[in-house]
């Protein structure tokens, strides 16, 4: 699922959008419209920050955003976005956990008319627009971090773990797509593969015994900075904090900054729920306002700030709610 | 097929046969994975394998004690996190480790007297008296103490968490000790009290129990105390270990799942009245050994989920078979 130049050519012409405020038609009165969201849960960092943002530009603009928790449960999700359709809000904003789970339900809605922003996490179904991170990005740019400080000329084991959330999710497809292709070319050794269901107790079980098979271990590539840092205290209570370097992805809030102080978390590479929350919150207005694009996809992709800890340390890179 | 089983009965004694058959398969794993998984047989991996399975064990104590009086506590996963949201919650506001934890035990003791009044007085089905609490509990402690957030993060570096965590001597931590003190303590409930005279009684017939005259009621509301403070402490260690309160392991549902595969794997029935000690540490020690295996072969955690489910119904199955129900073994209310 690499970007395509077309997508990147459609994001440029929406971030051409984003910044001159024009859309393809204007409607500017947006007053009364009515928004739904649908998170994969609420009450993390994440969907609270985006929440946040969208609720901002829905009282600037006086339509309304109605948050409907799934709560972590994907039969509930499915339920509440074919409630939410049945709504006929005139937007939806769905978080999908898998590339398939909401594929079809996001096709239904776009056929009933209602634009569908997905975002940070894409379905393998196309919809009106999407906000997020470039997952393929940030899968490449880490695993080159890797290859640098773990592969051939690093005096390292080159020996690395990866910690998916689900194997099925949107971002652990596209990072370890992307990340594998980079560890291949650079030597770098998969030791393990396997999915911490987003829980930190799984992750510093799997760490924990990932460690004893390979006290060499260099580094860990963890898919999301919140279960990641149940493999950091594994690593810090093996002792290995100075020998094994961890890795991981996330909306970069204050949180994250602290895990990295206490040396939990190495290197985070954020894709600024904050400001994903502040871009969705812009693209809701234009899309209720009629902006299209008709030959895809409208993307607006988040800038990534890379979190390290040690010298280059930068607690002005997270966020606060 | 009632010669065969009663055959193979006769030659193991008078010996529960899942037992034995469950004892069988974890030695020919641990073999298996030890020929087979690089770095298995290794110290620091039985290291591993005991720290990784303390609160599995901790929680299967709680569970046994449940099962064995026929009962059932789907609500103890939730009680695991509701006592550690109480005990992070604690020590974030500045209370120490001591306090903050007398608090939670006052809180979790309230809580299994709720459940054990659902179902001793309110004479609610255990199952869905707990499965009901289960979605209570969760809610009230997620939205009155975490004001809606679904996780609690753990500084490592308070005192009151880093104690939970220590080595004691090299090699055996605080949790390997806590788990040792919980199962023998399991071992004297059920084997040296009346209290367990009593469990047993009313896990193998609980009319006539009740109807002699025994104190069910009472008895009730200490099994589930006893549930609850089993998950408090296995919440407290889980918390420590990973640095986060998470609720997602009760919607999750796979330690509840784990629990109960250990319970029964170990030969615990689930229509109660059987088992012991020995039971809950074979139980473990398959999923401990298992789980651990897998992981080294690097097997998917979706993979090692459908193993386990198959290794549960493998192991039912022949446990049907070498030991068919009866009059005496299928009762009212079976599972």
């Amino acid at each position: 699922m690499k970007t395509s130049m077309r997508k990147i050519a459609t994001g440029l012409a929406t971030v051409a959008a984003l910044m001159t405020g024009q859309t393809a038609t204007a409607d500017n009165n947006i007053e009364g419209k009515r928004v739904i969201f649908v998170p994969i849960t609420m009450g993390i960092s994440l969907t609270e920050g985006w929440a946040r943002r969208m609720r901002e530009h829905a009282q600037v603009h006086g339509y309304t955003i109605d948050v409907r928790d799934a709560a972590f449960n994907t039969s509930i999700m499915s339920e509440l976005l074919a409630k939410a359709i049945a709504d006929k809000p005139d937007m939806l904003v769905v978080h999908n956990p898998t590339v398939q789970l909401l594929a079809r339900q996001i096709r239904q809605a776009e056929q009933q008319g209602i634009p569908v922003l997905q975002i940070n996490l894409q379905s393998n179904q196309s919809s009106t627009a999407f906000v997020g991170a470039n997952w393929e990005r940030i899968g490449r740019e880490i695993a080159e971090d890797i290859v640098k400080e773990c592969g051939a000329g690093s005096g390292k084991s080159g020996k690395v773990a990866v910690i998916p959330g689900q194997l099925t999710a949107a971002d652990s497809v596209i990072m370890n797509e992307a990340a594998f292709a980079v560890f291949e070319a650079g030597g770098i050794e998969v030791v393990s593969n396997q999915a911490s269901d987003w829980e930190p107790e799984k992750a510093r079980q799997i760490t924990s015994t990932v460690l004893q098979q390979n006290p060499d271990l260099c580094a860990i590539f963890g898919h999301w900075d919140v279960h990641t840092m149940g493999a950091g205290n594994a690593v810090n209570d093996a002792g290995k904090a100075d020998d094994v370097l961890v890795y991981a992805t996330g909306g970069g809030d204050a949180v994250t900054c602290k895990a990295i102080e206490d040396g939990i978390l190495d290197r985070v590479w954020s894709y600024d729920a904050d400001g994903q929350g502040r871009d969705a919150g812009t693209l809701i207005d234009l899309v209720l306002q009629g902006a299209r694009n008709e030959s895809g996809m409208m993307i607006a992709e988040s800038p990534l700030k890379v979190i390290k800890g040690g010298a280059d340390y930068d607690a002005g890179l997270c966020w606060k709610m | 097929m009632t010669l065969i089983t009663d055959a193979i009965g006769k030659m193991l004694g008078q010996r529960n046969i899942l037992e034995v058959v469950v004892l069988g398969v974890n030695v020919a794993l641990i073999i298996a994975f030890a020929i087979l998984v690089d770095g298995f047989a290794t110290l620091g991996n039985l290291s591993v394998i005991l720290s990784n399975s303390t609160p599995l064990a901790i929680l299967s104590c709680g569970m046994a004690v449940v099962i064995i009086s026929r009962g059932l506590d789907l609500s103890i996963i939730a009680v695991m996190v509701a006592g550690a949201t109480t005990y992070a919650s604690g020590i974030e506001a500045g209370l120490p480790g001591g306090l903050a934890l007398l608090i939670t035990a006052a809180a979790m003791i309230t809580v299994g007297m709720v459940n054990a009044w659902l179902i001793a007085f309110a004479e609610l089905p255990a199952m869905l008296a707990t499965l009901a609490s289960a979605m209570v509990i969760m809610g009230l402690f997620r939205f009155a103490i975490l004001q809606g957030e679904f996780m609690l993060l753990l500084p490592k570096s308070n005192s009151a968490v880093q104690i939970l965590t220590t080595d004691i001597l090299p090699g055996i931590s605080v949790p390997i000790v806590v788990t040792a003190v919980v199962l023998v303590a399991t071992w004297v409930l059920l084997s040296r009290t009346i209290v367990g005279e009593i469990i047993y009684a009313m896990g193998d017939n609980f009319a006539a129990a009740r109807l002699s005259g025994l104190p069910v009621r009472p008895v009730t509301v200490v099994i589930y105390v006893w549930a609850a403070l089993m998950a408090m402490l296995a919440g407290l260690l889980i918390s420590s270990a990973s640095g986060a309160v998470d609720f997602r392991m009760v919607t999750n549902g796979s330690l509840l799942f784990d629990v109960i595969l250990v319970v029964v794997l170990g030969g615990i029935p689930l229509r109660g009245g059987r088992g012991g000690l020995r039971n809950i540490i074979l139980g473990v020690a398959l999923i401990a050994v298992l789980r651990n295996g897998m992981t080294l072969m690097n097997v998917t955690t979706q993979t090692q989920d459908v193993i386990k489910g198959i290794v549960l119904l493998v192991a039912i199955a022949t446990e049907n078979f070498l030991n068919p129900r009866d009059i005496e073994t299928d009762t009212v209310g079976d599972l």
